[in-house]
C-alpha cells in the first residue's frame, strides 16, 4: 500500500479499476431486484436489433438485440455470470492449486509416507466406488483390516514399518502434463461438447483446468520456504508436521497467488464468454456477454452490441489487470 | 539431448492419446442424444410414430456402433453392480484400431468420413497458422529488441512505457473480441471498409493468390495479436537481463556499439529459455483459429471444431483434440530442433 501511496497514478487507476469491479459485483447480485425498465428474458419484437433510442417512447437505453430483448438489462444480468461462475471457479481453483501445489511441493515425491492403515482405507474407498465383486462387505472388511492396522501400529514394528511412499510429485506432474496436453480452450470446447451443462458442472469444469496455474505457483514457492530457517526453528519447537505445513509454510508460499488470481480471474471470465461466444456447454437463454457479443457474427454492423457488451467485458479485464499490477 | 526430446515427445504423446481416450469415452458415457441430434438433423421432416421412430434409433445405433459396449470392461446395470469382460468387440477398441490406421471414424451430423473433412479443412489452417506463426516471431523479436534498445534504467520510459502497457493490456482480451473489433474497424461500411470479410468459403480455389493473401490479412492479424505479448514481453525482459550481465558490460567497454551488442551478443543467450515458450505458440495458434476462423467465416480446422461442440458431433471433436495435440508434439520437436540450432552446446553434445 505504501508503495501505491508514493505513485498517486497508479492509486488513481487501482481505485478506478476497484470501482468498476465493485460496479460489476453490485449490478450482478442486485440484477433481479433492479428496477428494470424491461424484465429480463422477455422479447419486444416491434424493436428488434434496434440502436439505443433515448428520445422515443419505448426508451432502450442500450438497444436491442437480435430478439428484441434489452440490451442493458442483459447486460446486467450477464454480469451474473461473471459473478456466479467465473469468480467462484477462480476462488475454488486457487483453493485446490494451493492446497495440491502446497502440499507437493512440502512433501515432493519422498516425504509422503502413508501408513498401511491409510492404504487400505483408500483400497476399500476404490473397492465400494468401483462396485467390484463383493460390494460392500468386502470394502467393510478392508475398513476392519484398516482399524486393526491402525490399532496393531504402535504395538508390532513390522506393521508400522510397512508404510509405502506415495510419489506426491510424479502424480502432479502426471496431472498436470495430462491437463496441458491440449490448449485449454480446446479442453473446454471437447469436454462441455454434450448437451447443456447446469452451473454446478460448468463450474467444476472450470475449476479443474484452471488449477494447474496456482498449483505451480505455489509449489515453486513451497520448494523455496521449506528450507527457510523459520520452518527449521517450527521443526525444532516441535510442531508436527502437519501444523507445521498448514499454519507456517502454507501461508508464506500461497504470496505469489496475490498477484496472479485477478490474473486467472480475467482469463476465466474470458473463458467464459468465449464458450458463450461459441455457443457452447449452456443453454441459449442464459444471459452472457459472449452470447450478447455473439450476435454480432449475424449482425456485424450492431455497434451498440460491440460497444456496451464489448466494452463491460473489456472494462473487466483491463480493471482486474490492473488490481494484479497494484497487488504485485 | 536425444533422449531428453524422446522422453518430452514420449511424455507428451501419451498425454495427447491419455486426453483423447478421456474424451471419447467421456463422450460415448455422457451421450444421450447423439443419434436423437442426428435423426433431428436430418432433412426428411415427416412425422414419424413411436414405433417407427425407435426402429429407426435402433438401426442408427447399430449404424454408428453405438450399440456395442463402450469399453473393454463395463458394468451391466447400477442395480446388479457386476463387471463383465467383452473382449474386442467394444467401441473404444475399434476406434483405436481405426486410429491407428489412420481412420478416424464418421461424423455424428452427416455420417461423412472424418478424415477427409479433416483434410480439406486443414488445407484453410495451415496458411493460416503458419503465416501468423512466422508474423508473431518477426514481430516478437522487432517488438523485443525495440523496447529492451534503450537506457538500461529499471522502469522504462517514454513510448517503450506505452508499448509494454498496450502490450499487457493486450494479454488478457479474449481472440474472439479482438477479432470483433478488427471486422468491426476495417469491414464496416459504416468505419473503415478496407479489407474484405467474408468470401473465402465462397469460391475457395478460383481466388487469385492476391485476394486470398488480402483476405487472411485479419484472420492473421488477430492471431498475432492475440499471441504477441507472450512472446514479446519475455524476451524483452530477457534481453535487459542479459543486457546488465557482465559480459554485455565488458562488450561496451571494449567499445562494441549498442545496436550490435543487442543483436549479436544479448539476443542468442536471451532467445535460449523463451524457446520453450515458441514450442506452445503453434498449439494456442491452432486453438486461437477456433475464434478466429468462428468469426470470419473461414471454413479451417478451428470452425470445424467449434461448430462440432456445439451441435454435439462428438468423432469430429475427438479428432480436433488429436489434430491440436499433434500440433504440440510437433513444436515441441521444433523448439528442439531450434535449440540445437541457438545453442553451440547442445549441437556438441549431439
Amino acid at each position: 500500500m505504501s508503495r501505491l501511496l508514493r505513485r498517486p497514478r497508479l492509486a488513481a487507476l487501482s481505485l478506478l479499476a476497484t470501482g468498476w469491479l465493485v460496479t460489476v459485483g453490485v449490478a450482478g447480485l442486485l440484477a433481479p431486484w433492479l428496477p428494470l425498465p424491461f424484465p429480463a428474458g422477455v422479447p419486444d419484437l416491434l424493436h428488434v436489433a434496434e440502436p439505443p433510442s433515448w428520445a422515443t417512447a419505448p426508451r432502450h437505453w442500450l438497444g436491442t438485440d437480435l430478439f428484441g430483448r434489452d440490451v442493458l438489462t442483459e447486460l446486467l444480468f450477464g454480469a451474473r455470470q461473471v459473478l456466479l461462475l467465473s469468480l467462484p471457479a477462480t476462488g475454488l481453483a486457487a483453493l485446490v492449486g494451493a492446497l495440491a501445489g502446497g502440499g507437493v511441493g512440502f512433501w515432493g515425491n519422498r516425504g509422503c509416507r502413508l501408513p498401511l492403515a491409510a492404504w487400505l482405507v483408500l483400497l476399500a474407498a476404490v473397492w465400494w466406488l468401483l462396485a467390484l465383486p463383493g460390494g460392500g462387505q468386502a470394502a467393510s472388511l478392508l475398513l476392519g483390516a484398516a482399524a486393526l492396522a491402525w490399532w496393531a501400529a504402535p504395538r508390532w514394528p513390522w506393521v508400522s514399518r510397512a508404510a509405502w511412499l506415495l510419489p506426491l510429485d510424479s502424480l502432479f506432474q502426471a496431472a498436470v502434463t495430462l491437463l496441458g496436453a491440449v490448449p485449454r480452450l480446446v479442453l473446454v470446447l471437447a469436454l462441455a461438447a454434450g448437451p447443456p451443462l447446469s452451473t454446478g458442472k460448468l463450474l467444476l469444469l472450470l475449476v479443474a483446468v484452471a488449477w494447474p496455474e496456482p498449483a505451480r505457483q505455489v509449489r515453486a514457492q513451497m520448494l523455496r520456504v521449506r528450507t527457510l530457517p523459520f520452518v527449521e526453528a517450527t521443526r525444532a519447537a516441535g510442531l508436527t508436521t502437519s501444523r507445521i505445513w498448514l499454519r507456517h509454510a502454507l501461508p508464506h508460499a500461497c504470496r505469489p497467488l496475490r498477484a496472479t488470481v485477478p490474473l486467472s480471474l480475467a482469463s476465466l471470465i474470458g473463458l467464459e464468454t468465449t464458450l458463450a461466444f461459441l455457443g457452447v456447454g449452456r443453454p441459449p437463454d442464459v444471459s452472457s456477454w459472449g452470447q450478447l457479443l455473439s450476435m454480432l457474427r449475424q449482425e456485424p454492423s450492431a455497434w451498440w452490441l460491440l460497444a456496451s457488451a464489448g466494452g463491460a467485458l473489456l472494462l473487466t479485464l483491463l480493471a482486474l489487470q490492473q488490481l494484479a499490477r497494484a497487488n504485485r | 539431448m536425444k533422449r531428453w526430446l524422446l522422453r518430452q515427445l514420449g511424455r507428451a504423446g501419451l498425454a495427447a492419446w491419455a486426453t483423447a481416450s478421456l474424451v471419447f469415452i467421456l463422450s460415448r458415457l455422457l451421450t444421450v442424444g447423439a443419434e436423437d441430434a442426428m435423426l433431428s438433423s436430418g432433412n426428411d421432416l415427416q412425422v414419424r410414430t413411436a414405433a417407427t421412430s425407435a426402429a429407426a434409433h435402433q438401426a442408427l445405433r447399430q449404424r454408428l456402433g453405438l450399440d456395442e459396449p463402450i469399453f473393454y470392461v463395463t458394468r451391466i446395470s447400477r442395480e446388479s453392480a457386476t463387471w463383465r469382460w467383452h473382449g474386442t468387440h467394444n467401441q473404444y477398441h475399434h476406434w483405436l484400431a481405426g486410429l491407428l490406421q489412420g481412420q478416424l471414424g464418421w461424423s455424428y451430423r452427416d455420417g461423412q468420413p472424418i478424415g477427409p473433412k479433416l483434410r480439406t479443412a486443414l488445407v484453410y489452417t495451415l496458411p493460416l497458422a503458419g503465416l501468423a506463426a512466422a508474423a508473431a516471431t518477426l514481430a516478437a523479436l522487432a517488438l523485443g529488441l525495440a523496447l529492451a534498445d534503450g537506457p538500461l534504467a529499471a522502469p522504462l520510459t517514454g513510448w517503450r512505457a506505452s508499448l509494454q502497457v498496450v502490450l499487457t493490456s493486450l494479454q488478457g482480451i479474449p481472440v474472439f473480441v479482438l477479432a470483433l473489433g478488427l471486422l468491426f474497424l476495417f469491414a464496416n461500411p459504416d468505419a473503415l471498409n478496407l479489407l474484405p470479410a467474408y468470401s473465402l468459403a465462397d469460391n475457395p480455389d478460383g481466388l487469385p493468390l492476391g485476394d486470398y493473401l488480402l483476405q487472411l490479412i485479419m484472420p492473421v492479424l488477430t492471431l498475432v495479436l492475440a499471441v504477441l505479448p507472450e512472446l514479446a514481453l519475455p524476451l524483452a525482459a530477457a534481453l535487459r537481463h542479459e543486457l546488465r550481465a557482465d559480459y554485455a558490460t565488458t562488450a561496451r567497454a571494449k567499445g562494441v556499439p549498442a545496436a550490435i551488442l543487442l543483436r549479436r551478443h544479448a539476443l542468442p543467450n536471451a532467445l535460449l529459455p523463451l524457446l520453450t515458450s515458441f514450442a506452445s505458440l503453434l498449439p494456442s495458434l491452432l486453438a486461437g483459429t477456433v475464434l478466429v476462423e468462428s468469426v470470419f467465416s473461414l471454413p479451417g480446422v478451428g470452425r470445424l471444431l467449434a461448430e462440432a461442440a456445439a451441435s454435439h458431433d462428438y468423432p469430429v471433436v475427438v479428432a480436433g483434440v488429436l489434430v491440436t495435440a499433434g500440433g504440440r508434439l510437433l513444436g515441441l520437436a521444433l523448439a528442439d530442433a531450434l535449440y540445437a540450432l541457438a545453442d553451440p552446446r547442445i549441437r556438441l553434445a549431439l
